[in-house]
């Protein structure tokens, strides 16, 4: 019918980037199960897939009151050892019958959760893109607890190079001609609604969370800038608070690049309009071309003086 | 210029699933315990001859069931060495064949108990423990974390704490379990899944006998692979337990140890037993990889299964 998900984005705990053996440790949340692992073109480490047992009130436009049975299927994440996430989906569908089915029924259906009675798709949809009711699932609770996993792990040193807020992503597909919308909602919260041709699969899960990793790169770059006072501060100090980002997010923009080549064009479309990639390259040009600025001005300074 | 077609792979990126060999049943002809043991050939004996109608009737059936009657049909039996060890391989071994031969009964496989906590330094009783996704109760929306009595599994809401105080300083009155997918009315299940004395764990008899369902459904994998094959008797059985494997295979043209389905034939006095492990094996998500593989599989050969796993064994109790 739909499915609904969201994924909480966040800056790794940890001085600095953790190598690719270090996120499998991190990441080791199920005995038996490997973290899998790509290394190109970004190294990008993933847990196994764990469920959650669910049954409750589920998000509705119109108020109605729907119950839900199932399991949310959820996952931590690291890319480029520096950006966590934690994310988790759940397909809602028709339940053949009204009453609560046994346990074992559910755990048949992993990452399903199935709707007690009579629902209309659209109605669930705008629920839970706009304001989901505070007793009702509650998917962001359960991706901030696959992001914290990772971020009180032992082997991280709680030192990371700059303070920045989490973003939260919270996204409903649905089936039928292609169509995304991409929404800011607060500094923190963002919205997008997916529709997509055939079958729902993983893959428009992976390009929700590829869409909320660039828009947190992007959010976390505009507010080292801002927090730089370009112009506003003597040049040295805004180029000491311009570093980090040249440090530790600068090389991490690799737009669609887990992204399934079916679903390559939502991203082609977004960066159309907005152009989420227009706006990183001018905000990276701004970084280097600072750094450049300051760096005229620091070997300037030093030949004069050895002059003197 | 032609466009080209590139496809990368990363065999660290991919999941692999191994795939088991699978019987159309798996009939378990008895489980030893120590009391058994000490009454004696006789009580083993009498154990088989109860048996051996069941077997022939489900044996029967699945041959039915399948074209030309090539029905794939493995016999198991298991010896507690976990929770008491007596005798040897060598002693017991050849007395509980010789029973079973008397009844004209043949086991294919012999298992230890212990095997279904740790085989091979891998611990499969952790790996389902693990793997335990909580039945919630109404009005569990994702917000806390699931609510684990550490060490105890049950199929709903357990009653309040009698006599704890609540913040307006009332003391909580005595409230009624309640069992989640109840018809009419509950039946509460709390099941012990271990516990702990100094340090080293105790698994129940239930866990590990839930743990040898699942083994015996093919339904666990560790890193993707089989967590344990059948070896081929030797010659000799061996003077201990430990060097029993944990799955030993005696009849070298017996049909593959796992199977789609299982059936125990127990003396009803294991009933509550079962009760705990059907409650235990409701809670278990099995990797949605290998539910499809087996589906696959079994619909390959026309044969529809149970969806839920807990619907794909049976008992007799007689």
């Amino acid at each position: 019918m739909l499915v609904m998900g969201e994924v909480h984005t966040g800056l790794l705990q940890n001085s600095g980037e953790i190598p690719e053996s270090t996120c499998r440790d991190v990441l080791q949340l199920l005995s038996g199960e490997r973290v899998r692992v790509s290394r190109r073109p970004i190294v990008y480490a993933v847990s196994p897939d764990l469920l959650t047992g669910v049954d409750c009130r589920l998000p509705s436009a119109s108020q109605s009151r729907i119950r839900g049975a199932g399991t949310v299927l959820s996952r931590s994440s690291i890319t480029g050892g520096r950006v966590v996430q934690g994310s988790s989906y759940t397909r809602i569908e028709r339940s053949g019958s009204d009453r609560r089915q046994p346990w074992s029924h559910y755990l048949a259906r992993p990452g399903v959760v199935e709707v007690l009675g009579k629902v209309k798709s659209r109605d669930l949809a705008d629920g839970f893109a706009e304001d989901p009711p505070a007793d009702g699932l509650d998917l962001g609770a359960i991706s901030a607890r696959f992001l914290d996993v990772v971020q009180s792990s032992p082997l991280l040193d709680r030192r990371a190079p700059f303070k920045i807020a989490r973003t939260r992503l919270r996204w409903v597909a649905e089936q039928g001609e292609p169509a995304i919308r991409f929404t800011l909602h607060s500094e923190q919260m963002r919205t997008v609604r997916l529709v997509h041709t055939g079958e729902f699969t993983p893959a428009v899960a992976d390009l929700c969370e590829d869409l909320a990793l660039h828009d947190w790169l992007l959010t976390a770059l505009l507010v080292i800038i801002e927090r730089a006072r370009i112009g506003g501060t003597p040049g040295p100090e805004a180029a000491v608070k311009l570093a980090p980002a040249v440090d530790h997010l600068l090389h991490l923009w690799m737009p669609s690049a887990r992204v399934d080549d079916v679903l390559s064009a939502y991203w082609e479309s977004l960066d159309r309009r907005p152009g989420f990639t227009r706006q990183w390259q001018s905000l990276v040009d701004r970084v280097r071309d600072q750094l450049a600025v300051h760096t005229l001005a620091f070997l300037r300074e030093k030949s004069g003086g050895g002059a003197r | 210029m032609t466009s080209v077609n590139a496809t990368f792979g990363e065999v660290a990126a991919e999941r692999r699933i191994a795939s088991a060999p699978l019987s159309h049943v798996s009939i378990e002809l008895g489980h030893l315990y120590m009391e058994d043991f000490e009454a004696g050939p006789e009580r083993l004996r009498e154990q088989f001859r109860r048996v051996a109608p069941w077997a022939g009737t489900v044996r029967s059936s699945w041959q039915d069931r399948v074209p030309g009657g090539r029905a794939r049909v493995s016999t198991c039996f298991l010896i507690d060495d976990y929770f008491s060890r007596f005798s040897t391989p060598a002693e017991l071994v050849p007395m509980v064949l010789e029973a079973a031969a008397d009844c004209d009964l043949t086991i294919d496989y012999i298992a230890r108990e212990s095997a279904c906590a740790v085989s091979d330094g891998v611990e499969l009783a952790r790996l389902v423990e693990d793997r335990l996704v909580n039945d919630p109760p109404p009005d569990t929306n994702g917000s806390r974390p699931p609510v684990k009595e550490s060490g105890w599994l049950c199929n709903g809401a357990r009653s309040p704490q009698v006599g704890t105080v609540q913040a307006m300083g009332k003391a909580n009155r005595w409230a009624p379990p309640l069992q989640n997918a109840k018809r009419g009315h509950s039946i509460f299940v709390d099941v012990e899944l271990w516990d702990e004395n100094g340090g080293k764990r105790t698994w129940s008899c239930p866990f590990l006998a839930a743990v040898w369902q699942l083994l015996r459904l093919g339904l666990l994998r560790t890193d993707g692979r089989l967590p344990l094959r059948p070896v081929m008797r030797e010659d000799a059985f061996p003077d201990d337990w430990e060097s029993l494997p944990a799955v030993m295979q005696l009849n070298p043209a017996a049909a593959p140890f796992s199977a789609y389905t299982t059936l125990s034939v127990l003396s009803p006095r294991f009933l509550p037993v079962e009760l705990a492990v059907r409650t235990i094996l409701s809670q278990v998500a099995v990797d949605g990889d290998v539910l499809r593989q087996v589906v696959a599989r079994s619909g390959g050969e026309g044969i529809r299964l149970e969806e839920e796993l807990v619907d794909r064994i049976s008992y007799v109790f007689a």
